[in-house]
Formats: structure tokens, C-alpha cells, sequence
């Protein structure tokens, strides 16, 4: 390689590396940790799921529904959880305008997205199979949801913008950072392109720290790059896809959003015309769904829609994913017309794969990692914890390879700056988290502002405190021995507070619940091992500032 | 990026080639940039950019 395509590759992926370096961090941690977004759930509310065994009981919650609304001539969605165990429930107001009587809308009434609509007549909201509870969205959210969501940063789409930018703030900002990743994975790969193979396993533990984190970040990096590749793209795809969708739908669908989306089988075209004449025969929901599954070898269920309840066009429509162990990609679906029981679309999940399946499953399950049970999902975690070492190995790179006598001292005090509250962001989060999980244990009411404030705030005390002290070191070490602490307590506190100790949560089967436990006693002894070498081999680390 | 994928959707059915794009066109993306990066005269780059999207948009163009 040329000396100067190495230096173009080299300062590429330096700056594009520096610049996302915080929030990639926070991505990929939170990320990580969002593998076990389910277990997570679990452990908070303190309800094991794949411990309880239960059924999906449409025809109590629609005969629930009834007792509370008129639902003659309804449309209702359900968006089935990834575990099946609950379900997202939208209820619109009535086709019949006799029953839903139509006023005139106010203005300035417009809902915000889809959450938290609610005209009185219309309803969202959470429901539970396991225990038949029901829930607002903002009451059943938990650390799971929270960390989820923190990883494509939603919660900065909040951040007021003084201009309109198209997309929500939190999204545009996490999908940059995403393609900003992207690109320097590119150049990084570049950049070390002749070494890969010399360098494939060079460790050198015991030379000079420089040393110790370019190993870090070069070798990790390799070996971690096809995993780090994917969810990079993956992840652009995922949150940010209209900067490909909206010149395409521009050029060859004439600006017709709605069309394209249905041609990549995102929406459906469901309108049925309401024709006013009741429907004389009950529908057992439960048996319906029952019998599709039957007839896609257990497939799971993803979303359920049904238009003009009791209405003599009354359809319903259902949408499955297949059992990843018979059929990796695909998506089945099954439109039918309640009067007659005439099926007037279907597809197997199993059986009828397009091409747009197979890139969609592709992308879905490359990013979730849901198609090899927990062995795959630990794996990813662990190749994604890779990912945060790589991440804060280039910002210690960055910091010393800019530490030499040349350069001006105003500069070396900016990048010493830089570093240190770079550093003091990241390692906090470990420590914020694991507080977060106890406070949640001990308060008393948890819902989402509850969990925004521990966590925000926390993290904001930590940072500012790993800041002050100005010492590389000590940030390291504070925050191991803080996550040791926090780590240990957070079975503790599942304990003290629920009775749920790590050994009835084995006995009675609660694996989801368990895991938790187990995962952050893990962490806890990893960064009590860690201190301790820290503490006794340790070299000294200064920067000449 | 866009013009070469719009060329391709005169070869295979037009949703495919876009669902496609979502892997192949952030790729893609990224290596344009660093192309950008490694060009080392101005007009040069300018001009190569220009030329390959019409001549992937010609297709489409003829077409209109």
C-alpha cells in the first residue's frame, strides 16, 4: 500500500472514529445489553415468562373490550410481542357512524404518532396473556424497553429542534452515527489491510499501554469486524431507511409512499367497506388463530387485524413469521372474509419466499439475533461487549498517539479534555445501569418517568464526578470497583424485594429471570477480576498534561 | 447510488432491486465517500460522479 492512500484511510477513520466514538459506545451497549430486552422485562416485573404457561386469549380480551365499549363495526390491530405472551392492542372508533357519531375534529388535536392516542372513544394499549392485565404503554414500560430504546437513541427525539429535519432527532442522530460507523469500519479494514493476516492473534499484554490498546483495537476489530459490518448496515436499514426509500418511491412510484411500502409488504392494503348489516354467527377468535397455526406448522403469529367487527364484511387478516429451525426467512399471510369463511389472499410462511422476505428476515434477524435460542444471543453479547473495547481502545489510541512533545500544549490539554469526558461517559454507564436495575427493585412506583430520571440523572452525577477527577486511571478504577459494588447488589435486590433469589428462580424453571441475576453477578466478577489485576500489575499511565 | 440501482431495475423487478439496495446501497454509499477522500484531483472527481450517474440514469431518461 502506497504511503498515501495509508495516510487518507488512516485520518479517515480516525476522525469519523473520534467524532462517533460517545455515542457509538452508548449504541453498542445498550444494544448488547438489549439481546436480553425480554429477560430484562421479566426480571423487572418480576414474572417469569417462559416459566408460566398460557394461552392466547383473544376472545377474553375482545369480550373484555365489550363489557367496557359498543364494538360493532370496530377495526382492531394487534401487534403480538416477540414472545407471544402479550399484545400491543390499537381499537379504532367505529365504521358505523351511528355508533361511533362523528365530531368535527378540533384543531390542534392531532395526535403525536401512534402512542398515546386517545379520543376517548378509540384505545392503545398493552395486554397481557399471561396474567390477562392490561396496561398504558407508559405504565408497562421497563429497563428492557428503556435500554431497547436508548440504543437507537430515541430518547433525543424529545430534544426540541428549532428546524424541521424530516426525521425524529434521536433516529437522523443514530442513523448518521450508524453510516458514520460503517465508513470507518471500511477505512479501518483498509487501513490495516497488510497486517491481517501477520497481526490475526498479535496480543502483547505486557508492553507499553500504546501497545496493549492498538492490539486492542486493531485485533478485536478484525476478528470482530463480519459482526460488526453487519449491524452497522443492518442498523442503517433498520432506522433511517427512507434516505433510500423516498428517492426511489420519488423516481419510479411517482412520490407514492403508500405503494412502495406495500410492494416491500410493510403495510397492507386492509380498507373494507362497511355495509350496515349486522353478522348472524359468533366468531371464535381463538380457534381461528389456532387453526391457521395448525396449518403453518406452529408458525408464530405477529400481528392479527380485524376490520368491521360484526359487520357482514367483517375480514380478518393475519400475519405470521415462521419457526427460524424450519424456515429461516419468509412471512406468511392470510386474509379472510368472516361471513363465508372464504380465505381471500394467503402465503405460507414456510413455503411461499420472495426475494423481499428474504432480504427483510435477513436484516431482522441478523440484528435481533433471534434465531438460535440464548446460546446465539450470549454469543452476540459478547462479540457486541468486543465492540464497546474496540471503541474505547481507539479513543485511548487517539489520546496517546497525539501525546508527543510536538505538538502545541493548548492542543494536548484539548485532546486530554476530550478523552477524559469521553471516557467518563462511557465507563459510567455500566455503574448507571446496574443502579438503575436496584432503584427499579426498590421504588415503590416504576413507570417511564421514574426509569428517565434515575438513569439519566445517575449518569449525568457519575460523569460529572469521572470528569473532575481528571485521571485517566482513577476513572478506570472508580467506576470497576463502583461496578463491582452495584453488580453484586443487583441480585441482592431482586432478592430482598420479590423473594426471587437466584436459586427459586433456577428451581422453578424461571431461566429469563435467572439469567438476569446471573449475568450481572458475571459482570460483577469481571470487573472485581479486573481491579484486582489493575490494582496489583497495573503500569502506571500519565499524559504529559 | 441511486442512478446504478435505478439502471438495475430495467434487469430485475423494481421492489427486488430496492429491497437489495438496503445491504448494497449504504455499501455502496460509503465507499463513494471514501472515494471522495481518495481522489486526488477535484474536477476529476466531480466529472467521474457526473458521467457514471447519467450514464446508470440513461435508461430511465430514455424512458420518460
Amino acid at each position: 500500500m502506497n504511503q498515501r492512500r495509508y495516510n487518507i484511510y488512516f485520518h479517515t477513520h480516525t476522525i469519523s472514529g473520534i467524532i462517533i466514538a460517545v455515542l457509538l459506545y452508548v449504541i453498542f451497549f445498550a444494544g448488547t445489553l438489549s439481546f436480553f430486552k425480554d429477560d430484562i422485562s421479566a426480571w423487572q416485573k418480576g414474572k417469569s415468562v417462559v416459566a408460566t404457561d398460557y394461552s392466547q386469549d383473544y376472545n377474553y380480551l375482545i369480550d373484555s373490550l365489550g363489557s367496557k365499549y359498543n364494538l360493532r363495526g370496530r377495526n382492531f390491530d394487534f401487534f403480538l410481542l416477540k414472545q407471544g405472551h402479550g399484545t400491543y392492542v390499537n381499537m379504532s372508533t367505529s365504521q358505523d357512524t351511528t355508533i361511533s357519531k362523528p365530531k368535527p375534529k378540533a384543531e390542534g388535536q392531532q395526535g403525536r404518532g401512534r402512542r398515546g392516542r386517545d379520543d376517548g372513544d378509540s384505545a392503545y394499549f398493552l395486554h397481557f396473556f399471561t396474567d390477562k392485565t392490561q396496561s398504558s404503554y407508559a405504565e408497562g414500560y421497563d429497563m428492557g424497553e428503556f435500554l431497547y430504546r436508548l440504543h437507537f437513541l430515541a430518547q433525543l427525539n424529545q430534544v426540541p429542534m428549532p428546524i424541521r429535519l424530516g426525521a425524529p432527532f434521536g433516529y437522523l442522530l443514530a442513523g448518521i452515527v450508524s453510516f458514520l460507523f460503517l465508513f470507518a469500519l471500511i477505512t479501518g479494514l483498509l487501513l490495516h489491510w497488510d497486517k491481517i493476516k501477520s497481526n490475526f492473534f498479535l496480543f502483547r499484554p505486557w508492553s507499553k499501554w500504546k501497545t496493549v490498546w492498538t492490539d486492542m483495537h486493531t485485533v478485536l476489530g478484525i476478528i470482530g469486524f463480519p459482526f460488526q459490518l453487519v449491524f452497522a448496515i443492518t442498523g442503517v436499514v433498520l432506522i433511517v431507511n427512507l434516505f433510500i426509500i423516498s428517492p426511489f418511491s420519488k423516481l419510479l412510484y411517482d412520490g407514492e409512499d403508500a405503494k412502495l411500502y406495500q410492494d416491500l409488504q410493510y403495510n397492507r392494503e386492509m380498507k373494507v367497506d362497511y355495509i350496515y348489516r349486522p353478522l348472524d354467527k359468533t366468531v371464535d377468535f381463538n380457534a381461528f388463530v389456532a387453526d391457521w397455526q395448525q396449518q403453518w406448522n406452529g408458525s408464530k403469529i405477529s400481528r392479527l387485524y380485524i376490520r368491521n367487527y360484526m359487520d357482514e364484511s367483517m375480514e380478518v387478516i393475519i400475519e405470521s413469521k415462521p419457526d427460524s429451525r424450519l424456515n429461516f426467512a419468509g412471512s406468511g399471510y392470510a386474509r379472510v372474509q368472516m361471513k363465508d369463511g372464504k380465505v381471500l389472499e394467503t402465503k405460507s410462511p414456510n413455503y411461499d419466499t420472495n426475494h423481499i422476505d428474504r432480504v427483510k428476515s435477513l436484516v431482522y434477524h441478523l440484528h435481533f439475533g433471534d434465531f438460535g435460542g440464548r446460546p446465539l444471543r450470549i454469543v452476540f453479547f459478547l462479540l457486541g461487549l468486543t465492540g464497546c473495547v474496540v471503541i474505547l481502545s481507539g479513543i485511548m489510541i487517539w489520546l496517546v498517539a497525539r501525546d508527543k512533545p510536538n505538538i502545541p500544549v493548548y492542543k494536548r490539554r484539548f485532546n486530554f479534555w476530550a478523552a477524559n469526558v469521553f471516557l467518563a461517559i462511557c465507563l459510567a454507564m455500566l455503574p448507571v445501569t446496574a443502579f438503575t436495575l436496584i432503584m427499579v427493585k426498590m421504588l415503590n412506583k416504576v413507570d417511564q418517568s421514574v426509569i428517565y430520571s434515575v438513569y439519566f440523572y445517575s449518569w449525568l452525577v457519575l460523569s460529572v464526578y469521572l470528569v473532575v477527577l481528571r485521571n485517566l486511571t482513577r476513572i478506570n478504577k472508580h467506576t470497576l470497583l463502583l461496578s463491582v459494588v452495584l453488580c453484586f447488589l443487583v441480585p441482592l435486590a431482586n432478592g430482598l424485594s420479590t423473594g426471587q433469589w437466584l436459586w427459586n428462580t433456577f428451581a422453578v424453571r424461571a431461566y429469563d429471570i435467572f439469567f438476569i441475576d446471573l449475568l450481572f453477578m458475571m459482570f460483577g466478577l469481571g470487573c472485581a477480576f479486573a481491579y484486582y489485576k489493575v490494582k496489583k500489575d497495573g503500569k502506571a499511565f500519565k499524559v504529559s498534561v | 447510488m441511486i442512478s446504478f440501482h435505478l439502471c438495475l431495475t430495467y434487469i430485475w423487478p423494481k421492489e427486488n432491486v430496492i429491497a437489495t439496495a438496503f445491504f448494497t446501497g449504504y455499501v455502496l454509499w460509503a465507499v463513494l465517500l471514501l472515494w471522495a477522500f481518495l481522489e486526488p484531483k477535484f474536477w476529476r472527481l466531480c466529472i467521474t460522479y457526473v458521467v457514471l450517474a447519467l450514464l446508470f440514469m440513461l435508461p430511465y431518461l430514455l424512458n420518460q
